[in-house]
């Protein structure tokens, strides 16, 4: 998806004044956080805390090793039956998924809800190939019906209202009209169902890699994951070279974490292993099962400060908890990754120079962090990101003029006391707008006044009075 | 150069992070506080599976929970199923043709119940684990509406962690012993109209569990 990012600003204007989405924002965002937080510390605060540590170390510990686990896994998935393949890019990445297509001569594909397939527009690619592909994720088939971009990475339409989905459903397929959300699920299951059974190919996201058995892992809720891999032919899981974990033990773990922190459920429904396709001796299951391994930019980040980013398991519990995420929702982030996490992956995996206000969506007031089941310091990074906006020459003329004003200031008492009248004088000219272009500084918030007497005044008066 | 070598050589010539990550001693198990004692596991597990809107059914023996799967089926004259055998409940199939009820093929989307045993169950969570094999399809779980999974009280175990311990104390190749591994926690679900949890996705729309023993 074109990433639109460099207008985050304007993006967000637009937003914040969009009352129904913050409304539906707020409400699901507050709910999946005290759901976490009654899962994550059912035994106490401080085995909830070692259970982040215990999380943060499984994933570290495997990126440490990432190389060789992944070839550790490439062997054993290999063992399993499961072609693997391998991808630079985004392009690589899907014309792979063509090829296989092409291959096998499959016509429609049905997805389970991929948060790589987004960034690399699989389905895009698919449709220009001829290839039917259908979104059977609830939220995920919602967005792709209104040509929408999920807003969130595990509840994909948490903008959206009951009433805007029944309209949607009525137009679209002639739905009886209800208000009743139970009646537009079974609705929904009715018309997915037929597209479960004509599909001939099936394409999700991979969870986790086990590296150890080469096992294939999926934590869905509706259903569609496990239909998407037992009844077409064919299963494609497309997997990000990140998520590598070394044992089931840690496995244990992070899938239990995930859940909890994501959606405060202690597993989800359907929490799924994958050894490869069927056996001989089974009924049903698909008969070819390939995992593209997919860089994208990960090996990139893998490389610099930022890489314990590559330890995310996608919860959205930072997103949740988010000041700013939560009055503007993840569209404004204009990339496929909204909130903290995704004002940190953004600017690394698709150049910081197309994401340079991201960083700076942040009040960096650390609850991304204390949220994170694997304990990504998400603030620091936001930081770090800022210092390579400013090295990169993207903070913009009247910052870095202004930041040298202030420090020619700084150093001279005398041009700090002048700049200190100045002000106050200037104040009463203008009041509390500055004009341009410094305007957008008091264009929602009033400038502060200044004291009537400088401290340097104040305090020569006060040792006067009292000598 | 190959995709492959790129990526491998790329995550070779960085500096390796994350050196300082301590060595595992011991590890918090997820949910710290389950009594193994058979009693408390089960009670555990029943309480937990009532709470992921699953509905458990005590039954005293085999021929019990014979009745009450019969029971569970109204007007059905077809099921999917595992293998008899498989799930445990050899007089199952006399008495399903005894009501003229076939068994269908586990790919057919338009059948009701489904009926399946279990390869174990834990209690932390109230989930049942299946894994498929000969006689043991992924369909009899996961196409009809009505899921009704045969547990016996012995295959409850503790938690996930506990699952993971017993397959590894048999060699850790018996993770993939199987082509699939699930574990199912409560019925198909979504939350994603409205932010209401609506019960019955795409999957099963009930849950119900027969506890034997």
């Amino acid at each position: 998806m074109q990433n639109q990012s460099n207008n985050f600003i304007a993006l967000s204007e637009v937003a914040v004044q969009d009352k129904t989405m913050r409304s539906a924002v707020v409400f699901g965002t507050g709910n999946a956080s005290t759901r976490r937080l009654a899962s994550m510390y059912a035994a106490g605060e401080a085995h909830g805390e070692g259970l982040r540590q215990q999380g943060a170390e499984a994933k570290r510990r495997a990126l440490r090793k990432l190389p060789e686990l992944l070839e550790l896994a490439e062997s054993n998935l290999t063992a399993n039956g499961v072609t693997v393949l391998w991808a630079s890019d985004a392009a690589e990445a899907n014309a792979h998924v063509r090829d296989i297509a092409k291959k096998h001569g499959l016509k429609k594909a049905i997805k389970v809800k991929s948060m790589l397939s987004e960034e690399i527009g699989l389905n895009g690619a698919l449709e220009s190939a001829g290839i039917e592909v259908v979104e059977t994720d609830l939220g995920e088939w919602i967005v792709q019906l209104s040509g929408d971009h999920p807003s969130h990475v595990i509840a994909p339409i948490i903008h959206k209202t009951k009433a805007s989905i029944r309209d949607l459903f009525v137009e679209r397929f002639g739905m009886t009209p209800t208000d009743d959300a139970a009646e537009m699920v079974a609705f929904a299951r009715e018309k997915l169902r037929a597209e479960f059974l004509s599909a001939d190919m099936g394409i999700s996201g991979g969870n986790f890699i086990i590296a150890e058995s080469g096992t294939l892992c999926l934590v869905t809720n509706e259903g569609n994951g496990r239909l998407c891999t037992s009844l077409p032919d064919v299963h494609v899981a497309v997997v990000g070279i990140e998520k590598i974990v070394e044992t089931f033990e840690d496995y244990a773990t992070l899938t239990q974490t995930l859940t909890r922190s994501g959606t405060g459920q202690l597993l989800t429904v359907y929490t799924q292993m994958i050894n490869g396709p069927r056996r001989p001796n089974e009924m049903d299951g698909p008969r070819q099962v390939y995992v593209i391994l997919v860089d994208n930019g990960r090996s990139d980040i893998y490389a610099t400060e930022y890489a314990a980013v590559l330890a995310c398991v996608r919860c959205g519990a930072c997103q949740n908890v988010c000041p700013v995420y939560r009055s503007t929702g993840g569209h404004a982030y204009g990339w496929v990754y909204g909130g903290p996490i995704g004002a940190v992956l953004t600017p690394l995996l698709t150049g910081i120079e197309n994401a340079s206000p991201l960083p700076y969506a942040s009040s960096l007031c650390g609850a991304c962090k204390a949220a994170c089941p694997v304990d990504i310091d998400l603030p620091k990074m936001l930081l770090d990101l800022r210092r390579d906006v400013v090295e990169h020459g993207k903070n913009g003329r009247i910052w870095d003029v202004g930041i040298k004003v202030w420090a020619l200031g700084n150093r001279s008492q005398t041009l700090f006391k002048l700049g200190g009248i100045a002000a106050r004088l200037g104040q009463k000219v203008i009041g509390q707008r500055l004009p341009e272009p410094l305007a957008g500084w008091t264009k929602y918030r009033d400038f502060p006044e200044f004291a009537p007497k400088s401290f340097h005044q104040r305090w020569a008066e006060r040792k006067k009075g009292t000598s | 150069m190959s995709a492959r070598d790129k990526i491998l050589g790329k995550l070779r010539a960085a500096q390796t992070p994350f050196t300082d990550v301590p060595p595992i001693e011991t590890r918090l198990r997820v949910t710290p506080d389950i009594d193994p004692s058979p009693v408390a596991l089960k009670a555990r597990f029943l309480k937990q599976t009532a709470l992921v809107a699953v509905k458990p059914w005590e039954v005293a023996d085999d021929d019990a929970a014979v009745v009450k799967v019969m029971e569970l089926l109204a007007e059905d004259d077809t099921v999917m199923a595992w293998d008899f055998d498989q799930i445990g409940l050899p007089t199952l199939e006399a008495a399903l043709s005894a009501r003229k009820i076939r068994v269908t093929h586990p790919d057919d989307g338009e059948v009701r119940v489904g009926i399946t045993g279990v390869d174990a169950a834990l209690a932390a969570t109230g989930s049942v684990v299946l894994t498929s094999g000969a006689g043991r399809s992924r369909g009899a779980s996961l196409l009809p509406t009505v899921h009704i999974a045969v547990v016996r009280a012995a295959q409850i175990l503790p938690d996930l962690e506990a699952y993971f311990e017993r397959v590894r104390a048999h060699g850790s190749d018996h993770f993939r012993q199987s082509s699939n591994i699930v574990v199912i926690t409560g019925s198909s679900r979504t939350a994603d109209i409205g932010q209401e949890l609506i019960l019955g996705a795409h999957g099963p729309v009930e849950v119900h569990v027969i506890m034997v023993g």
